[in-house]
């Protein structure tokens, strides 16, 4: 694939001093850097354009880094169709990459590309300037083909900003590096998530998981008979929220009103079905749908969720981390419809639901292996690096 | 037989909370500024944009609350109430509907029929306002634009128990939660200026009865008089149709206050509300709701009791004066300066109120001060001038910064007292009405008091009437 941004900073680097001095970063067009369009892929914002940085941009031009420009992406960054994410990095264009991650995308589009792919933990990073869907579920991810690079990012880009009161009111977290003693960590593997793989890949998904153990790793393995349900909840849960949200992207104020209307009301209400994209228009007419007709049925995911989240917490009071394939091979015939992306995305939207960080590895996915993530519970996010980097350096040192 | 039927009624009032800035952004809370002025991204929507609520807003609304023995909730939320209207383009309202800042609470007030009566609050949220529609003729195109400034200023809304039975008692309560609101500071409560909207929910049943029925909401009142006419329109419409046979459905009714009667405007909405997933949870801890109630002033019953008990007022006259705070705090600040709390109420209530009210001033930043009033009704007590010229006296002071001793001084209004000056003038008014002196000297009360006026006419009004009254009868 040839790569082009969708739009390319105009202006030339400029030698700035800082951790993230000369450093290039793509970023996609739901992050708003003062100037840039930022329609977030969607005709409903056609014509947008940023009226201040983000946190994140302000941030990681402070400490030196430079924004490349940014990459196409799917209407709000749901899903994967048509979007160039983690391609700038895999082709060297851009040392890192900056996207949001509501389903997985951070990590997938990582794992299909062969790079490492990070979702930080939920809260940890101002939502200050990005366009949101998803707002429980999102966080700002990093692609980054060195764990260095995302380490120095997260450190930049983490912490209190004091414009997003969702985030914690706690000190800038502490990103360096720990130490690991594989004799001494447990890793976890859930048995329901690793029986979803089909027979081939669940042998090679154990393959990595042996080579874990060979390292001196404890791997233990977990029941969550429940695994199934974190895309259910995430289905109902999450278009609920995304249909709430993109009210605002009315494509009045900004976008492409639609014609025809006999009065303003109807102008709003043509306006705002007319622009999204129909992948999206099924989320949001699902998440309407949950709304306005079966309230009960959200209510019931939002106590699954609360559930889920226990669930997981108390596997972690018994593991350090925890192991899940990245990509499911299953779900790459189907290319339309909003089942192709719950099953694309099905080992992913677990840390989503739950807000932990996941580090996302292309662990030997030459050899057609669906990659591996490395999760750990809410802000551990110092750690879950840690663990990958140590992973990557033992494979690569064996080489 | 014919059947009694008897009226249940609650009330939905929204009040306007006067807090510097927006409930979700920094924005001045200022919606009669020029037309979106008053705008920042959060406050309009735009992607990217993240609400952060105001402590103020909240600190003012927990205050309220508290003002009306409501519990604040140790966690609230804000939902979305989903609706999509062009005053409100994001789509959702960000409103408390599942987990409000406080439950409970009530007002007490003195029915039609002399009964003192508790009517209770439901619960207390926190709401943001939406934007304000204006529609407009360009040359022969009509045009509809949006003004934002009122979008996200802060609001709450108290939603109370179906008690109320009549339209007085619907207004006796408004009447009583302004007074309220407006002594905790949170809001001036004027329906006039729209920082209060009320809403009446209202149906019938049977006398003695206890079934709730289906109930219309009455909206559009801008002041209290319309709240209880509306009502009580409502109250006739609906005996009448039920009478004639026809069922009340579920609607909101627009009041109009020209013709004075309610029509029909539209089903009543009932839209989702979702739980926001932006804007945290509110924790309150115990701590911090004492705090709260340590800076709850002291409240208007509370006071009007302690008017009773420590000035000897009646109850109407310490009801009146501390019903309003400003008129309470100049009260005090008159007892303070060892005058009457009797001639303190009333030369306050029935001369300086009116002539504040006149030049348009609050009671508050008068230049009238407490202290200047209170040095000239000492003079009055001190004899050194009479009623009359206290009267005129008041007017000059809203002039200058000149004190009353000055403006008694410069202009003459000191008092005679003098009972040889006195005598003379005395003298000169038995010579002039014999017929007068007749009248009394037959028993003819009047005429002592005719003769008093001509020695004070004489004085050019600064004899002390008290002494002239004395001499006179004396002479008689």
């Amino acid at each position: 694939m040839e790569f082009d941004y969708f739009f390319r900073n105009p202006d030339l680097p400029a030698i700035d001093d800082g951790p993230l001095k000369g450093l290039n970063i793509a970023i996609q067009p739901n992050i708003a850097v003062k100037g840039w369009p930022s329609d977030a892929g969607s005709r409903a914002l056609s014509g947008y354009t940023a009226l201040e940085d983000s946190t994140v941009i302000k941030r990681v031009k402070d400490a030196g880094a430079y924004i490349g420009g940014s990459t196409r992406m799917s209407e709000f960054g749901f899903g994967l169709n048509e979007s160039h994410a983690g391609e700038a990095v895999k082709q060297g264009v851009a040392d890192a990459e900056l996207l949001l991650d509501m389903t997985g995308e951070a990590r997938v589009a990582a794992a299909e590309r062969g790079v490492p792919g990070y979702k930080p933990s939920y809260g940890l990073i101002s939502r200050l300037g990005l366009t949101n869907l998803i707002p429980s579920m999102e966080s700002c991810g990093v692609t980054s083909k060195n764990i260095q690079n995302i380490r120095n990012i997260l450190a930049v880009i983490a912490g209190q900003d004091g414009l997003d009161f969702s985030m914690p009111d706690t000190d800038r977290p502490d990103f360096r590096k720990r130490e690991i003693l594989p004799a001494k960590t447990t890793i976890g593997l859930i048995t329901e998530a690793v029986n979803m793989l089909p027979e081939k890949e669940r042998g090679l998904f154990q393959a990595s998981i042996n080579s874990l153990k060979d390292s001196g790793f404890i791997i233990r393995e977990f029941s969550l008979p429940d695994f199934h349900l974190f895309s259910l909840v995430h289905s109902i849960a999450g278009s609920v929220e995304a249909s709430s949200c993109a009210g605002r992207y009315d494509s009045v104020r900004y976008g492409e009103r639609a014609p025809g209307a006999k009065n303003w009301n109807e102008m709003y209400i043509k306006s705002r079905g007319a622009a999204f994209g129909s992948l999206l228009k099924c989320f949001l007419i699902q998440g309407a749908y949950f709304q306005f007709e079966q309230y009960r049925s959200f209510e019931d995911a939002c106590r699954i969720r609360a559930r889920l989240l226990k669930e997981m917490d108390n596997i972690y009071s018994h593991a350090d981390f925890l192991v899940f394939p990245a990509l499911n091979p299953t779900g790459t015939e189907e290319t339309e419809g909003l089942s192709s992306i719950y099953k694309r995305f099905s080992f992913t939207l677990f840390a989503n639901v739950t807000g932990q960080p996941v580090l996302c590895l292309p662990v030997a996915s030459g050899a057609g292996l669906p990659g591996v993530q490395l999760a750990g519970p809410r802000n551990s996010d110092a750690g879950v690096l840690t663990l990958g980097e140590y992973i990557l350096n033992r494979r690569d040192g064996g080489k | 037989m014919i059947m009694e039927f008897e009226a249940v009624i609650g009330l939905e009032i929204h009040v306007e909370l006067n807090c510097a800035t927006k409930l979700f952004c920094d924005c001045p809370n200022n919606p009669g500024d020029e037309p979106n002025a008053n705008t920042c991204p959060t406050c309009l929507w735009f992607p990217g944009a993240v609400p952060r609520l105001s402590e103020e807003a909240l600190k003012k609304a927990a205050l309220l609350c508290l003002g009306f023995g409501a519990e604040l909730q140790p966690v609230s939320a804000f939902d979305q109430k989903v609706y999509y209207y062009p005053d409100l383009p994001k789509g959702y309202q960000l409103s408390q509907a599942h987990l409000p800042l406080s439950r409970g609470g009530g007002i007490e007030i003195t029915n039609e029929e002399g009964v003192t009566r508790r009517l209770r609050i439901h619960h207390i949220h926190m709401e943001e306002d939406v934007a304000k529609l204006v529609h407009e003729m360009e040359g022969r195109t009509p045009i509809s634009l949006v003004d934002f400034n009122r979008a996200g200023a802060p609001l709450v809304e108290i939603v109370t128990e179906p008690d109320f039975r009549t339209p007085f008692e619907a207004m006796e309560f408004l009447k009583a939660l302004r007074t309220q609101v407006r002594y905790v500071g949170s809001s001036e409560c004027s329906m006039e200026n729209g920082t209060m909207r009320a809403d009446a929910n209202i149906s019938i049943r049977p006398k003695g009865t206890t079934e709730l029925n289906t109930k219309v909401e009455v909206k559009n009142m801008n002041s209290i008089k319309h709240v209880g006419d509306a009502i009580a329109y409502e109250i006739k419409r609906q005996t009448e149709s039920v009478m004639a046979g026809e069922a009340v459905t579920l609607h909101t009714r627009l009041w109009d206050p020209d013709k004075k009667i309610t029509s029909p405007m539209r089903a009543k909405f009932e839209g989702p509300c979702v739980p926001d997933p932006v804007v945290p949870v509110i924790e309150l801890s115990s701590e911090w709701i004492d705090e709260m109630r340590s800076r709850l002033p002291e409240m208007p019953s509370e006071r009007a009791e302690r008017f009773v008990k420590q000035y000897g007022l009646t109850g109407d006259e310490a009801v009146y004066l501390s019903s309003d705070p400003a008129t309470a705090r100049y009260f005090e600040e008159l007892t303070k300066q060892a005058i009457q709390p009797r001639t303190a109420m009333h030369w306050l209530i029935t001369q300086l109120i009116p002539a504040v009210r006149e030049r348009g001033q609050e009671l508050d930043n008068s230049n009238v001060t407490p202290e200047r009033f209170g040095a000239l009704l000492k003079m009055l007590g001190r004899d050194e001038i009479n009623a009359n010229a206290a009267r005129e006296v008041v007017i000059y002071m809203f002039d200058g910064n000149e004190s009353p001793e000055e403006i008694v001084k410069s202009r003459g209004f000191v008092q005679v007292s003098d009972e040889a000056a006195l005598e003379s003038l005395i003298d000169q008014v038995l010579s002039e009405e014999p017929a007068a002196v007749q009248d009394v000297r037959s028993g003819l009360e009047k005429a002592k008091g005719f003769l008093v006026g001509q020695v004070m006419k004489l004085s050019k009004g600064k004899a002390n009437p008290k002494v002239v009254k004395e001499l006179l009868e004396k002479r008689l």
